[in-house]
């Protein structure tokens, strides 16, 4: 039997994790493939957050600062190579810059998120591959991050900017059938971020739905129209081609009903999530069960979001599907009373258990 | 605009019994899912650029099954489709051109007339097709079948028989067909119209062609033992 | 501040360290050799040797390099023969086997999309009877035009999927005395060029550096099936269909860009026919409008007949309204025998094309009045006996 828990990967969801077993006075064990911690807000340069626009990177500070902590062994560059066991005694291997050592734990947290759509991959034609200005979320927050917002092929501000939501969620072509849930409110929120930097400049959002749940309605969407004066129209885009060196996009203007053709400065395009690489990988080295996308199944859901297929396997954040920061938030502390209770020897063995 | 479909004479039955033929066709299923309304196929479209016609209001109309819109874009519609497929764009896997596809189907097969008038002056077309096993011959190229293509139509048909004699290809020394096809090859064909019903559609359509077609193929059919029909 | 401009390279760098995730859509081709495991049909294989090619989502294709049957196109023979005649003289000219049948129909879909005088059986049927044929003469399909190709993706998808239709085409094909065969993969004679470029490149003779070349992609060819479209990294980062383009890279011309690359050519299948005002329009005002204005190519290259018809036909109208047409348009096969050094005439038999290519061929440095006094020669000496005709031997003189 280990008191130990394993929280596998250390952006978000993770540092929540080993945080919240740490504070209980139990051990953890944090793994991270990169260098620093952070995941994917660090990695992509994430400037504000979603709805309040609060910063991402005092955000992260803090996640950073709670797993200063002697009761949390933190391992950097290091990934987890194989797992045997069961509940309340698993061995695990994990591979680092000294080489591969085993430890032994009672229960895992699997953090390890989601990576943005590849915009190459989908069946719109969207030129990411093709034209500088045409970017995705994430490149816009790298540059909203640093207080500017340019043109990639001049440098300068553009004149109007367009979002284009969807892309590569909602797509039975693709296969990821599912709503990301998070782009239309990023979205909104890059828009504002930008009408902020640039007074002068038009943005447009391009839709098919927008999911604004709960506040965000209130908190976002409503004040970048009446606030920030961000186009909101209703129809989706069939492809972007240069023209008179600036951006063509088509699409319909399906309120009006009527086909539109307009020039850009730039495109951002909303990107979806997809499992990442270490999600993929994480989920078979310990044999939980994934959905038909390859995120982390939660078989217990909508009573229990956290529960795997294996007992004293738990999943918090992305790795299990689309969630927005609260979600995350959420499912890390509810994983960690979770192993916490399987490495105590409290938990029962079914998946869902009731409370 | 007005707010009511047109056709409003025409009793719903009739309206829901077309829709129901369209909606029983095998493909039906893979060519109509759920509908975002998003507007991608429109964007794609060539023929909403140049008609009022809309392959978004089309899957709308069938994911709705409203039958009033339904009826008037089976009428009025459907035959301004250019059946260039860009609307596949769609995120729901839907196909507008496809659903047109099997709405120009039934209505050819429920004698509408709107599909009649719109296969006037494609007879010569059909006969081609179904009687040689090719599509357009050389000897379709004169200048009061197109006339909008310039004095040079006329240069090729005052040529037509020596230029076709001077291509390589030993197969296409043709002008009645666009290359040479076996007796055999022509039979299978005929076979193929009898056995999946097509010889019948053209019956409602234009009795006429059907006549002359039954003719050409009887012929054929009967020198290699088959029995038409 | 100026940005360095490796954005791209940056992309593209992020995107091979991720690693490319598995394809979206399952794999046709494994569901058609589980049919024939199931004893459902045949399978033809694509023979040995064979050229392996990537499609929209990273697969690999098999193009056959020989041995193929060559399914013809009614608008490439019937009205632009030197289509068809090109694809021919550039397999002769590799020395390479293959069979032009006279057991083969049209596939019939030209008809079916204009009118709809024909259903699902008689299609699907036409079809195999085609892929039966090409199976008994034991040489590979290979199919000329870009509608046949998507209507046949389109038809193997259909009896993929449904085991009523295979019953009722299968019946059909028994009662027509064919095998009920599938052929393994449905290949389109632009991904056989595509495949074969640099054998054509080899042996180009023309310097071609200043011809600037407008593409136009066939919409049957790759929005039909999405899927199965040749993608190719280095053309248009994997962005587009890269058949044609590819190859006038391959060939030393110069593709230029234009704003409306996707957009259909207007052919409409009934329109080109009796909707001729829609098929004109869209044409010119949406394509070669477009392409002079922002590319001002000296040719129009595309790969299916609809489209060469479309685009080159439509010109002559537009000249009363609007005297900035006028760009020559081909296939890329002509194209690609004319760089090989084929005769205009007796191989692209540009003659029967509409809009001016004259000045094209001759800064392409082709002495088309020669050529043209050899072909009237030819002409002269066929109407002195009708029972001849222009050989293989006499194109190449």
């Amino acid at each position: 039997m280990s008191d130990t828990v394993l929280v596998v990967g250390g952006g978000p969801a993770g540092l929540e994790a080993a945080r919240a077993v740490a504070e209980m006075g139990s051990k953890a064990i944090l793994l991270e493939r990169r260098a620093v911690l952070g995941g994917t807000p660090d990695e992509s340069s994430y400037a504000a957050l979603t709805p309040r626009m609060g910063s991402a990177q005092d955000a992260l500070d803090l996640l950073r600062a709670g797993v200063e902590d002697p009761n949390v062994e933190i391992h950097l560059e290091t990934q987890l190579t194989a797992c045997s066991g069961s509940v309340g005694d698993f061995t695990v291997t994990l591979d680092g810059p000294s080489g591969a050592t085993t430890a032994s734990v009672g229960a895992i947290v699997v953090a390890t998120g989601f990576q943005h759509f590849d915009p190459g991959r989908e069946t719109q034609m969207y030129g990411y591959y093709e034209y500088p200005d045409v970017i995705t979320l994430p490149d816009a927050e790298k540059m909203l991050s640093q207080h500017r917002f340019v043109r990639p092929s001049t440098g300068e501000p553009p004149r109007n900017v367009a979002f284009i939501q969807c892309v590569g969620s909602r797509d039975r072509r693709l296969g990821n059938e599912y709503c990301s849930k998070v782009c239309c409110g990023v979205a909104s929120k890059e828009a504002i971020e930008i009408r902020r930097l640039l007074p002068d400049a038009k943005v447009y959002i391009f839709y098919i739905d927008m999911r604004m749940y709960g506040y965000w309605e209130n908190e976002i969407y409503w004040p970048a129209q009446e606030q920030y004066n961000v186009n909101y129209i209703r129809g989706i885009v069939t492809e972007i081609v240069a023209k008179d060196g600036r951006l063509l996009m088509k699409g319909e203007d399906t309120t009006m009903g009527r086909p539109l053709e307009v020039l850009m400065d730039v495109i951002v395009l909303s990107v979806g999530m997809e499992p990442s690489r270490g999600t993929r990988d994480v989920a078979g080295i310990l044999g939980v069960d994934q959905n038909k996308y390859g995120f982390v199944a939660t078989p217990g859901e909508p009573m229990d979001p956290v529960g795997t297929s294996v007992p004293g396997i738990f999943v918090a954040g992305a790795a299990a599907g689309p969630k927005d920061l609260e979600d995350t938030m959420s499912m890390a502390g509810a994983a960690a009373m979770r192993a916490l209770r399987a490495i105590r020897g409290q938990a029962r063995a079914e998946v869902g258990a009731a409370r | 605009m007005t707010l009511e479909a047109r056709y409003a004479d025409v009793p719903l039955e009739t309206k829901q019994a077309l829709f129901d033929e369209v909606k029983a066709d095998r493909r039906f299923k893979d060519y109509l899912y759920g509908c975002y309304e998003c507007g991608i196929c429109v964007a794609a479209c060539p023929s909403a650029r140049f008609y009022d016609f809309s392959p978004r209001k089309i899957a709308q109309a069938a994911s709705r099954e409203d039958l009033p819109m339904f009826f008037e874009q089976l009428n009025d519609d459907i035959w301004n489709c250019s059946q260039c497929f860009s609307c596949t764009r769609c995120p729901r896997g839907n196909n507008p051109g496809g659903l047109i596809t099997i709405m120009r189907e039934v209505s050819i097969n429920n004698g509408l007339t709107s599909a009649k008038q719109a296969l006037e002056g494609y007879g010569r077309v059909v006969y081609k097709i179904m009687s040689t096993g090719t599509q357009v011959s050389p000897d379709m190229l004169q200048p009061n079948a197109f006339p909008d293509w310039g004095p040079h139509v006329q240069e090729i048909s005052d040529n037509l028989a020596l230029w076709r004699r001077a291509l390589p290809p030993d197969t296409m020394h043709t002008t009645s067909t666009a290359w040479e096809v076996d007796d055999k090859t022509l039979t299978e064909l005929y076979l193929i119209w009898h056995m999946t019903g097509v010889l019948d559609m053209i019956k409602g359509v234009d009795s006429g062609l059907h006549m002359i077609l039954n003719d050409v193929m009887e012929e054929l059919l009967e020198e290699a033992g088959y029995s038409a029909g | 501040m100026p940005i360095p401009l490796t954005v791209l390279d940056t992309r593209r760098d992020a995107r091979d360290e991720r690693g490319p995730a598995s394809p979206p859509t399952e794999d046709v081709r494994e569901r058609v050799f589980e049919l024939e495991a199931q004893g459902e049909w045949l399978v033809q294989r694509v023979p040995e040797p064979w050229i392996g090619v990537t499609t929209k989502y990273g697969r690999t294709k098999k193009i056959p390099i020989a041995r193929t049957w060559h399914h013809k196109s009614c608008g490439q023979c019937g009205h632009i023969p030197g289509y068809s005649t090109s694809i021919f003289w550039l397999i002769r000219k590799l020395g390479l086997d293959y069979s032009d049948p006279k057991d083969q129909t049209s596939c019939t879909a030209w008809n079916y999309y204009a009118s709809a005088t024909s259903n699902q059986g008689a299609q699907a049927a036409v079809a195999m009877r085609n892929f039966g044929a090409a199976y008994e003469s034991g040489y590979f399909p290979m199919i000329h035009c870009g509608t046949s190709y998507g209507h046949y993706k389109e038809v193997r998808e259909e009896l993929v999927h449904s085991a009523d239709l295979r019953d009722e085409v299968r019946r059909i094909c028994d009662k027509l005395g064919k095998p009920f065969v599938m052929p393994e993969e449905i290949v389109h004679y632009s991904e056989w060029v595509y495949a074969m470029r640099d054998e054509f490149a080899k042996r180009r003779v023309l310097d071609l550096s200043s011809i600037d070349v407008t593409v136009h992609p066939a919409c049957h060819y790759h929005k039909l099936v999405v899927e199965d479209a040749i993608y190719d990294p280095d053309v248009y980062g994997g962005q587009r269909t890269a058949v044609v383009s590819a190859v006038v890279t391959a060939l030393g011309a110069n593709v230029k860009d234009y704003s409306t690359w996707f957009d259909c050519c207007g052919f409409g299948f009934r329109h080109i026919l009796v909707q001729r005002d829609f098929t004109r329009s869209f044409a010119t005002l949406r394509k070669i409008d477009v392409m002079r204005e922002e590319a001002n190519p000296d040719v129009v290259l595309t790969h299916d007949t609809g489209c060469v018809t479309t685009l080159d036909q439509s010109q002559f109208a537009a000249r009363a309204h609007k005297p900035n047409v006028g760009i020559p348009v081909m296939s890329e096969a002509q194209f690609a025998a004319l760089a090989m050094g084929a005769h205009p005439y007796r191989v692209a038999q540009l003659h029967w094309h509409n809009t001016e290519y004259r000045p094209l061929l001759e800064k392409m440095g082709i002495d088309w009045r020669e050529r043209w006094r050899e072909f009237e020669d030819d002409l002269e000496r066929l109407k002195k006996n009708d029972k001849t005709f222009l050989t293989w031997e006499d194109a190449d003189v």
